[in-house]
């Protein structure tokens, strides 16, 4: 609390009294009511039963651990691996997209640093802003334009006979993944950009000069460099991804399901909106717990993030 | 450009390919618009059309769910741009230590995964209404309302960054001269560093509209029973799509373009007054193409444009090429309808336990079923017959109905899962076109 | 005029663990062109910011005139700080900026405008007065940044190195400048600086500070002539310094006994020492002179010579002491040595003897 006044002492000293209580209330109601307790509110749902309204308060609304254990054994006491199954395959799917994420972004974010000048510089940004003004929800469509079967990609295949029968692109999930790569590029190109724009051009010249070869450039010079934005972009691509909704609905194919439509499932379907509960609290840790694990590895720190 | 630095043919090759990749998504969706094909695509092309922006202005669930997003839009700007602010004045004045740890809990809410944001806001605000007793009509329960702190949670660090990236430019001493000349700490607040943000505020109210507006993941649990823009667009997209979905890409991507087009006119305006060179420069010296490139003239242009392009598309007719098409079309069916006949007629002859009743769609061409039989089902290089799928089924219907047993046909294969009916496609509103 | 003194008294200003200025005691009197003068991160730029209002002292007051400053913040003290990089807002016009103390002291726009227009001709920039901060040169901005800290008519102006942004020339420009508009105003002026010839050329009374003390606080002259501490003397100006330990004193004459033999010296500011005492003698490179059997006789190896327009130095080495002989150019070729050993002397009167201490730059 101490600590609290002072901090709110100096902002009133620097930028006066009233500024500081609507810093202070500002900040303190989007910690607190938007932030903190919605998530103790939804921590403290998973661990109940879902009874009906009026039994709510009553004698049977006590904490169990019901809605987790289903999460690994299903009704039946058997290993639940069909939702299990969902989970990794979920994970894995979001590191593969952010992956191929990164391998597109970095070379168009360098040559948009480094390489791109003037009017082409300029065209470059603008081009990569305005297809993300449109709604995600259009731009998943756009894929299942292009994807379904007879979609502009079959249509074009088939009539030049390179396959006769239209290839089920959504079933074999490339509409999805293509989507979901498509769909969070934004957040990868730029924070790799801001690193690599830091970048001194004379650094690689220098190393050019001493004759280092392109890749070996790129390597020991931008690579380093371009580090912390390729983390945060990656972290936030891959919370994304993981967490997305929308594409997987409309571009998923019947047999696979995203983590997220599960616990959607459980809402809207199913109105346990405990078990719901419980599965997003599994999701936000899982995921939580490996975007840390990866920054460990990499050794960066949740500050850099959204620089 | 040089090779050293990853210039050259090899970068300008990505870089086209890139885009490709990043527009051609959206350029196929515009023309699918105009295409009378009742499945949004290119290929066949049949009659070109502007009717499904008709389609699309008289989608009633589309339109309530404008106005709501358009309401909850602006009281996400209204609340989380100060809301943005704050978190980012916080964080300048903080020590390091304290700094970190503030900013990784503002920062989180854009790491969680949207749905998470949507379950915790309600089931928090609904805890909250239930533990002051408050009944279903309160706000406790009310989508607007929770839709709102729903984005807003996550919507402010959007706009607090914005904020920060403008604030690390700010240098602190212009608020030390201030007060040293005389001014009140609110006085140095309002006259310096307000007037200082101010083009952040602008940008940071641009974002969080568009990004309140496009939300979906949380927005579609916290709406509960309502609906807006986005929720209904994804309702519409997952149970049956049609070319007035492209038809709104067209309107937004129109939107988008002029907007950024206007953007770009007005900061290069800015940046030709800010470096004192506009009376030399070639463009904005002369008075003709000065007010050619002013931002509002070039908005008025294109707006006209526009305008001129929406009156032309709505006098343009396109019923004689339908129908002519449907003529075809019907042809077709017919033709096929009678080789199916006679092909059935041939089996029953060889089989001696008839196990399909093949006239019941042979028949029924205006009714529902006909679905089955869209021009897309039986699209060019279809070797699959009804009959010859008939003993994977066990309806005598299933054969025809179910989805992928036709061959080629797409659109089915992707509905039915979602419809969860083997019906689903029969009763598309697009199979009934014909009527 | 009736301007006001400042009194330090016992003033510290710690952070921490860290003082940045320790106990310093001084008073600066009203109508003064006063300099603080030391190396980067000695305290002097800590002390003009709570002078100004801008941190409390740990311990001690600040006084401005008889009042204690105590709790006053920097917009209600009588002072006005030029900031080092001048602190122009950016997003107003030069007028804006220059009335903006009005401004926020509720005068009306009219009334601003004239006296903006009064303060730009004050220093010779009429009609200036709607251009943008950036459309002037940077000799421009410093004189406007002074117009605006003067619009109020403070008691005092503090100038946090204003002039280092500045280019040579003008540099040397603004010193005069400076000094005359402090003379037409009759203002307090509180400056600081870490280069001493800013500081000597343009103030009354500097003071030398170093590591968060003030070692010395005197007239330009006194602290270049007879500095107070090894401290100043190495710092201001340059000096050839020779370690050594005290032999005999009589009166104001001390013998030290160095590596380079006795050499004798004068006792700065009339100090007594002990025979055994550590102390440095100072010799101005200026004071050196190529002689024999001079009263100070030193043999030493030449090294090298550098010519730099107005003087020739000459840097030698006597063991392991480093030496520098200064001429002035006169214009004249001369005969100088340039190799082997070269004799020299200085007159016992221009060395000073100083207590052993930390010497600048080392």
């Amino acid at each position: 609390m101490g600590a609290l006044q002072s901090v709110y002492r100096t902002f009133a000293g620097k930028h006066g009294t009233g500024t500081a209580a609507f810093i202070g209330i500002a900040v303190l109601f989007w910690v607190i009511c938007l932030i903190v307790l919605p998530q103790i509110a939804m921590l403290d749902y998973s661990f109940r039963y879902n009874l009906p309204a009026s039994e709510i308060g009553g004698p049977n609304d006590v904490y169990t651990l019901d809605n987790y254990v289903y999460f690994f054994r299903g009704n039946d006491g058997t290993i639940n691996t069909l939702d299990m199954g969902i989970l990794v395959r979920t994970l894995a799917a979001a590191v593969f997209v952010t992956i191929i994420d990164v391998l597109l972004c970095y070379p168009i974010a360098f040559i948009l640093a480094h390489s791109a000048t003037g009017v082409a510089a300029r065209l470059m940004v603008i081009g990569l802003i305005v297809p993300f003004w449109v709604n995600e929800i259009l731009r998943a469509f756009a894929f299942r334009v292009l994807f379904g079967s007879t979609g502009l990609i079959n249509g074009v295949g088939m009539s030049l006979g390179l396959w006769d029968q239209p290839i089920d692109f959504i079933r074999a999930d490339v509409a999805l993944y293509s989507g979901l790569t498509y769909a969070y590029i934004l957040l990868m190109v730029f924070p790799i950009f801001n690193a690599v724009e830091a970048l001194d051009r004379n650094q690689i010249e220098a190393a050019r000069d001493m004759g280092a070869s392109w890749w070996r450039v790129h390597w020991r010079v931008v690579l380093p460099v371009a580090k912390p934005g390729i983390a945060s972009g990656s972290t936030m691509v891959f919370m994304l991804t993981a967490g997305a909704l929308a594409a997987p609905q409309i571009l998923g194919g019947p047999s696979s399901l995203w983590f997220t439509q599960l616990i959607y499932q459980w809402f809207n379907q199913s109105a346990n909106w405990q078990r719901g509960s419980a599965y997003a609290v599994l999701l936000l840790i899982v995921c939580i717990s490996f975007v840390m694990m990866l920054m460990r590895v990499f050794k960066v720190s949740i500050g850099e993030i959204g620089r | 450009m040089n090779r050293g630095t990853g210039g050259g043919f090899i970068a300008i090759g990505f870089s086209l390919l890139f885009f490709t990749f990043l527009f051609g998504p959206l350029i196929i969706m515009v023309i699918t618009a105009f295409n009378s094909s009742s499945f949004p695509r290119i290929t066949p092309w049949e009659c070109f059309t502007t009717d499904w922006f008709g389609v699309l202005f008289g989608n009633d669930r589309l339109m309530t769910g404008l106005l709501n997003s358009l309401v909850i839009a602006i009281g996400v700007v209204a609340i989380a741009v100060p809301i943005g602010l704050a978190g980012a004045l916080a964080l300048s004045e903080l020590g390091p230590k304290l700094r970190a740890t503030l900013y990784t809990v503002l920062i989180t809410p854009i790491l969680i995964p949207g749905v998470v944001l949507g379950i915790s806001t309600i089931v928090f605000w609904g805890a909250l209404g239930r533990s002051v007793g408050a009944d279903y009509g309160t706000f406790f329960y009310n989508g607007m309302f929770l839709t709102l702190a729903g984005q807003v949670t996550f919507i402010s660090a959007y706009a607090m960054l914005v904020f920060l990236a403008r604030l690390q430019r700010f240098d602190p001493l212009l608020t030390e001269a201030a007060l040293d000349l005389g001014a009140t700490p609110g006085q140095a607040f309002r006259k310096i560093l307000l007037p200082f943000l101010g083009p952040a505020i602008g940008s940071a109210a641009f974002l969080t509209f568009l990004a309140s507006f496009e939300n979906y993941n949380t927005t579609v649990f916290t709406i509960l029973s309502g609906n807006t823009f986005t929720t209904a667009l994804a309702s519409k997209v997952r149970h049956g799509t049609d070319p007035s979905l492209s038809a709104l890409a067209v309107i937004i991507i129109g939107i988008t373009l002029i907007g950024a087009i206007v953007h770009e006119a007005y900061a290069r305006r800015q940046a030709a007054i800010r470096s004192g060179t506009a009376q030399r420069s070639r463009i904005y010296g002369n008075p003709v193409l000065k007010t050619l490139v002013h931002p509002l003239t070039v908005f008025a242009i294109l707006a006209g444009a526009a305008g001129f392009a929406a009156w032309q598309g709505s006098q343009y007719d396109s019923n004689a090429c339908e129908a002519q098409i449907l003529e075809e079309k019907r042809a077709i069916q017919q033709q096929l309808l009678e080789e199916q006949r006679k092909r059935m007629q041939e089996q029953r002859q060889q089989q001696t336990a008839p196990t399909t009743a093949p006239e019941t769609p042979g028949q029924a061409s205006p009714s529902p079923f006909g679905g089955a039989f869209k021009p897309g089902t039986l699209s060019p290089g279809s070797d699959a017959e009804p009959s010859g799928d008939a003993p994977k089924s066990n309806s005598p219907f299933g054969g025809a109905f179910k989805p992928g047993a036709l061959g080629p046909s797409g659109e089915p294969a992707q509905e039915t899962p979602k419809n969860g009916s083997g019906f689903g496609s029969a009763f598309k509103p697009g199979s009934l076109k014909p009527e | 005029m009736a301007t006001k003194d400042i009194v330090l008294d016992h003033v510290s200003i710690r952070f921490g663990n860290y003082t940045a200025v320790d106990n310093a005691h001084l008073v600066i009197k009203g109508g003064e062109f006063f300099s603080f003068l030391g190396p980067s991160g000695c305290g002097k730029t800590t002390l003009l910011r709570c002078i100004s209002g801008f941190n409390d002292p740990t311990e001690g007051r600040v006084l401005i005139g008889t009042q204690d400053m105590k709790g006053i913040g920097p917009n209600k003290r009588p002072t006005a700080l030029i900031f080092q990089n001048l602190a122009l807002f950016p997003l107003m016009s030069v007028a804006e900026n220059i009335a903006f103390p009005l401004e926020v002291r509720g005068v009306g726009r009219k009334d601003r405008r004239k006296r903006a227009d009064e303060l730009l001709d004050m220093i010779a920039l009429p009609g200036v007065g709607d251009k943008k901060v950036h459309e002037l040169s940077g000799g421009q901005r410093q004189r406007v940044a002074i117009a605006r800290a003067l619009a109020v008519e403070p008691d005092i102006l503090l100038l946090d190195e204003p002039l280092s942004a500045l280019d040579l020339k003008l540099r040397h420009h603004m010193r005069t400048e400076l000094r005359a508009i402090q003379q037409r105003v009759g203002l307090t002026f509180i400056y600081i600086t870490h280069d001493q010839g800013e500081a000597l050329t343009m103030s009354d009374r500097v003071a030398v500070m170093n590591k968060g003390v003030i070692e010395q606080v005197d007239h330009p002259e006194t602290i270049y002539n007879r500095p107070k501490t090894s401290f100043v003397a190495s710092f201001v100006g340059e000096s050839n310094a020779i370690s050594g330990k005290v032999a005999t004193q009589s009166g104001k004459l001390v013998e030290v006994e160095t590596p380079l033999g006795r050499l004798k010296g004068i006792a700065a500011g009339g100090r007594t020492y002990k025979t055994g005492d550590e102390c440095y003698m100072f010799i101005r490179p200026e004071q050196l002179v190529l002689a024999e059997n001079h009263e100070n006789a030193i043999t030493a190896q030449w090294i090298k010579e550098e010519f730099e327009g107005n003087a020739r130095h000459m840097f030698l080495e006597a063991g392991d002491v480093q030496l520098r002989l200064s001429k002035v150019n006169s214009g004249q070729s001369q005969e100088t040595p340039s190799g082997g050993t070269v004799p020299l002397g200085f007159a016992a009167e221009q060395a000073m003897v100083l207590p052993h201490g930390e010497l600048a730059g080392a």
